[in-house]
């Protein structure tokens, strides 16, 4: 229970992957144009990461570790077919926001990566706590972000006008420089107040980008790079 | 750290004897001659505008460095040059918080995050800017004299309308606050002559855009057409003052002149074929994103590369091929076929809901435009008149790429024909294609549109939804123009500012529903 | 050329800046630029890789899914041929020019994930581009990724992190200088021969 508890505090706070890890920005800056797309992509994101860790980790003995990473794009990948499918059906004015950004799901590294890191070296149970917490750390992310670039953008807040009707909505913060002043914005603010974790000291000087490696460094069992790392401030 | 001190860093490349506060004033006192004019052409706003400009400068500048415990800076006197250049390109009209919030971003975002005067990549006051371009698009473009706005001399001479080139020579035409060529002449030759600005920078600015304007503004080399393009637009202001800043222009003198022409040619591409008759901010910025790359390039001698210098030494390319293909690509295969099984399950489960789903949604579309209507009905040898004029999935000509999808006829409760309501897909839209539902009533007259499909940019293209734009459609029957600014003539719709493409799509969408609605449905009848 | 063909290819790399517009290919985009030379060999190796993806998923998008009603499994067909594509480069390079592979050491089975890739061959299908246009769209999506890659390793390389107050490092001031490439690439926005 507490392992699993600890897995959502991960995801949402400690190891956020969007905002400490670094991952799925792609979809974070595209999508977060306001508050309710934040949302919708959150949780469908959530569900397929859900979904792919707990079909991963189940299947972490029977996958041969060379094809691993194919194998896992074919799960995922089916997954998000699935998602999109659903969503084009029943939910068709959410399909219509988030638009490209559904099928995109696959390669988003949060997906790989937290298979790569997690999933297939845990059980089952713990799997599925580690992308529930991830997916919720990944929506409110994009929900902050969504919500702050609707409001100066647009003047509301998931459609409710908030904002006086004086307010000139700044538009460029629905546009694509907006999102990454908003994103440099929350990530700075998080750092000011110190939720700097060795995360990301080890994502900026170490990962280069390499999203499979990045997720599996915090894992790390090295006892010395853990005290090096946690040593900077 | 003093700023009056030597500077070790490598830039901006401070000359001996002259600190970086003395340039920075003589700077300011060039700037003066068309601060002057443009306030006194343009009223007391103008200097109001000025004024708040250079203390929002001064002030975030001073606030910035307190809570990031740094030095004050504020008395190199950049921030105040930064604040100045701002309010010069701007229209003398705007209310004040826009110079506030443009001096804002330039300063801290531009300017302070990465550390302050000569750590800057990008021109300040250029970034504050295109900011406020980006942001308030359409009260940037506001130029009102005495309240009555009309077009700047660059937007006439876009349009193709004639220009009186003395005044804007002398700086009393309808344009930004730092629009007298002649006051900024007389100071850029001044800089010039005292070395503090380089030749190169400039006058290869100036070179390249009068060079490009020459080859494919149309006029040849016109000398007034020529002198027309050059004076408006902020190119003399960008060519002396903003291209020519030390920290973001190249080093080396080469590296100057192809940032220089770049710069030009770049201002000439915008002014000739892009949307905007205000782009040269944005050619002087993206030169500055190629300073660090020419500077690395030109001064260094190239990356010294010898091919196929680590041949032979990978011991993984001597093994034999058949020893490296791997057994798992069978459990691959496994995976992926039963993947592809489940998928189909799935999919014949929602294919029908999603068929409904769309058909749902034309038909609320259909009821929107046509709101009498009791039923729609399919209008006889529908699908075959619609392949008939149909080529290559495209309908008509001179209406891109649309394409009807399907036309019924509008019945009332008693089975009377009341109108038609047609479904077209115009693929030109900005990010995929727009669908609407077009309503006609019984003489061929429009009822109204609603989309059924619009991806488009919220804040512009997704305007096109809103009923200021959608209602101009209402009661036209001919094919219609789409013009920029007001529409005066039947027969005219308004583009919205900034989504000329959308309104574009939008606009031969409907043109092409009313097209075949004259020329196949009612010549067949 | 045809002018709408140019200006597939110019609103690929400039207008619709697949990195500073469309914000695909971010991950690698913010990792990768932090050094000069993994930029320009990056870009070179997704320049090929797109543009052989676009045109192979344009060939089995038109010849066997469309054909047998099966456009539902194209998310999947073009991973699968993306990572194949990647696995032949990666092989392709270990043999005949070792040293821009070990150049490029890790990045290249990133391309993998990077979701530019995934993302052109995506909006090819739903423009309706025929072969030819796919394949210039490809091509003129990875120039732009590689123009914005290398103008920000360019930036990066003069932005000394002594500078930067504390909380604005690493990953927040190179999302600002990016937000200040995006604006000045909005430039090109409405351009039109």
């Amino acid at each position: 229970m507490k392992k699993c508890l600890e897995r959502l505090y991960n995801g949402l706070l400690k190891e956020n992957p969007v905002l400490v890890l670094m991952l799925g920005m792609c979809p974070a800056l595209a999508v977060s144009t306001r508050a309710l797309n934040g949302i919708g992509m959150g949780l469908s994101t959530l569900a397929v990461l859900v979904l792919s860790n707990l079909i991963i980790s189940c299947l972490r003995k029977v996958i041969p570790d060379q094809v691993r990473l194919p194998a896992y794009i074919v799960i995922v990948a089916s997954l998000v077919t699935v998602t999109q499918m659903i969503i084009e059906a029943y939910l068709p004015s959410l399909y219509d926001a988030l638009g490209l950004y559904i099928p995109l799901i696959v390669v988003n590294c949060i997906i790989l990566g937290r298979a790569e890191a997690y999933a297939n070296k845990n059980k089952p149970l713990p799997s599925v706590m580690d992308g529930i917490g991830m997916g919720l750390g990944f929506t409110a992310a994009l929900t902050i972000a969504g919500a702050l670039r609707e409001l100066l953008g647009n003047g509301t807040i998931f459609g409710a006008q908030v904002m006086p009707e004086a307010y000139e909505p700044m538009v460029i913060f629905i546009q694509p420089p907006g999102a990454f002043l908003i994103f440099a914005l929350i990530i700075a603010v998080m750092n000011a107040i110190g939720i700097k974790t060795r995360q990301r000291q080890l994502v900026e000087s170490g990962c280069d980008g390499n999203c499979a490696l990045c997720a599996t460094a915090c894992e790390s069992k090295n006892p010395e790079e853990q005290k090096k790392g946690g040593a900077e401030k | 750290m003093d700023a009056g001190m030597m500077n070790l860093s490598s830039a901006p490349h401070v000359r001996d004897k002259w600190t970086t506060p003395f340039i920075m004033r003589v700077v300011f006192l060039s700037l003066m001659p068309a601060t002057i004019v443009g306030c006194v052409v343009y009223g007391w706003h103008a200097a109001a505008i000025v004024a708040v400009s250079i203390v929002a400068a001064v002030l975030s500048e001073w606030l910035f460095n307190k809570i990031a415990h740094k030095p004050s800076t504020i008395w190199d006197g950049s921030a105040v040059v930064t604040g100045l250049l701002l309010a010069l390109s701007l229209s003398p009209s705007l209310p004040l918080y826009i110079p506030i919030i443009g001096s804002v971003f330039a300063i801290v975002v531009a300017k302070c995050c990465f550390g302050g005067l000569g750590k800057n990549f990008i021109n300040p006051a250029l970034a504050g800017r295109c900011f406020l371009l980006i942001s308030f698009g359409r009260i940037m473009n506001t130029f009102a004299v005495d309240g009555i706005s009309s077009a700047t001399p660059t937007a006439n001479l876009a349009a193709g309308k004639a220009v009186n080139l003395t005044s804007m020579f002398l700086g009393t035409s309808n344009a930004v606050i730092g629009s007298s060529i002649l006051a900024l002449l007389v100071g850029g030759l001044v800089l010039w002559s005292m070395d503090i600005i380089h030749g190169q920078i400039c006058f290869s600015v100036l070179g390249g855009f009068t060079l490009f304007i020459a080859l494919f503004g149309g006029q040849g080399f016109d000398p007034t057409y020529l002198a027309a393009q050059l004076c408006g637009g902020g190119v003399v202001m960008g060519a002396f003052f903003m291209a020519t800043d030390y920290v973001t222009s190249p080093v080396s003198r080469l590296g100057q002149f192809i940032y220089g022409c770049t710069i030009g040619v770049l201002g000439g591409l915008f002014r000739l074929y892009g949307s905007a008759a205000d782009s040269f901010s944005y050619s002087v910025i993206i030169g500055n994103l190629l300073t660090p790359l020419i500077d690395t390039y030109i001064v260094e001698k190239p990356f010294a590369y010898r091919k196929n210098a680590l041949r032979g030494l990978d011991p993984d390319s001597r093994k034999p091929r058949y020893k490296r293909i791997p057994k798992p690509v069978i459990a691959l295969t496994v995976i992926a076929a039963i993947a592809g099984v489940a998928l189909s399950g799935v999919y014949s489960m929602t294919k029908d809901t999603i068929e409904a789903q769309k058909e749902a949604a034309k038909l609320e579309s259909y009821k929107v435009v046509a709101a009498r209507a009791d039923s729609f009905r399919a209008i006889e040898k529908a699908e075959e008149m619609i392949s008939g004029s149909h080529e290559n999935g495209v309908y008509g000509s001179g209406f891109g790429r649309v394409k009807i999808n399907a036309v019924y006829e509008a019945v009332d409760e008693a089975g009377n024909p009341i109108g038609t309501v047609m479904s077209i897909t115009s693929s030109d839209g900005f990010d995929g294609d727009v669908t609407i539902a077009l309503g006609l009533d019984a003489d061929g007259k429009v009822t109204g549109i609603a989309f059924t499909e619009l991806h488009e940019t919220p804040g512009m293209g997704m305007r096109a939804d809103e009923e200021s734009f959608k209602g101009q459609f209402g009661g036209q029957d001919s094919v219609l123009t789409l013009v920029k600014g007001e529409a005066k003539n039947d027969g005219e719709i308004a583009a919205i500012t900034g989504a000329s493409i959308t309104s574009t799509a939008v606009t031969n969408a409907v043109s092409a529903g009313i097209h075949f609605y004259q020329n196949v449905i009612k010549g067949a009848n | 050329m045809n002018k709408s063909l140019i200006m597939i290819i110019v609103a690929g790399a400039l207008i619709n800046n697949v990195v500073l517009n469309q914000f695909l290919g971010i991950c690698s985009f913010l990792g990768v630029s932090k050094q000069m030379k993994a930029s320009i060999s990056l870009g070179g190796a997704v320049i090929f890789v797109i543009t052989i993806a676009s045109a192979v998923a344009s060939l089995l998008y038109d010849f066997i899914l469309k054909p047998l009603g099966m456009e539902f499994m194209k998310t999947i067909i073009f991973i699968l041929v993306i990572a194949a594509l990647v696995q032949i480069v990666e092989m392709f390079l270990k043999k005949k020019s070792p040293a821009v592979y070990k150049s490029l050491g890790i990045y290249l089975p990133l391309i993998t994930t990077n979701c530019a890739v995934l993302g052109v061959a995506l909006t090819n299908v739903q423009n309706g581009y025929n072969f030819i246009e796919c394949v210039l769209s490809g091509f003129g999506t990875a120039v732009g990724y590689t123009i914005a890659i290398v103008l920000l390793a360019g930036i990066r390389s003069r932005i000394n992190e002594k500078d930067i107050p504390a909380p604005l490092r690493g990953a927040p001031i190179v999302m600002i200088a990016a937000a200040l490439m995006s604006i000045a690439f909005m430039g090109f926005g409405g351009l039109s021969f």
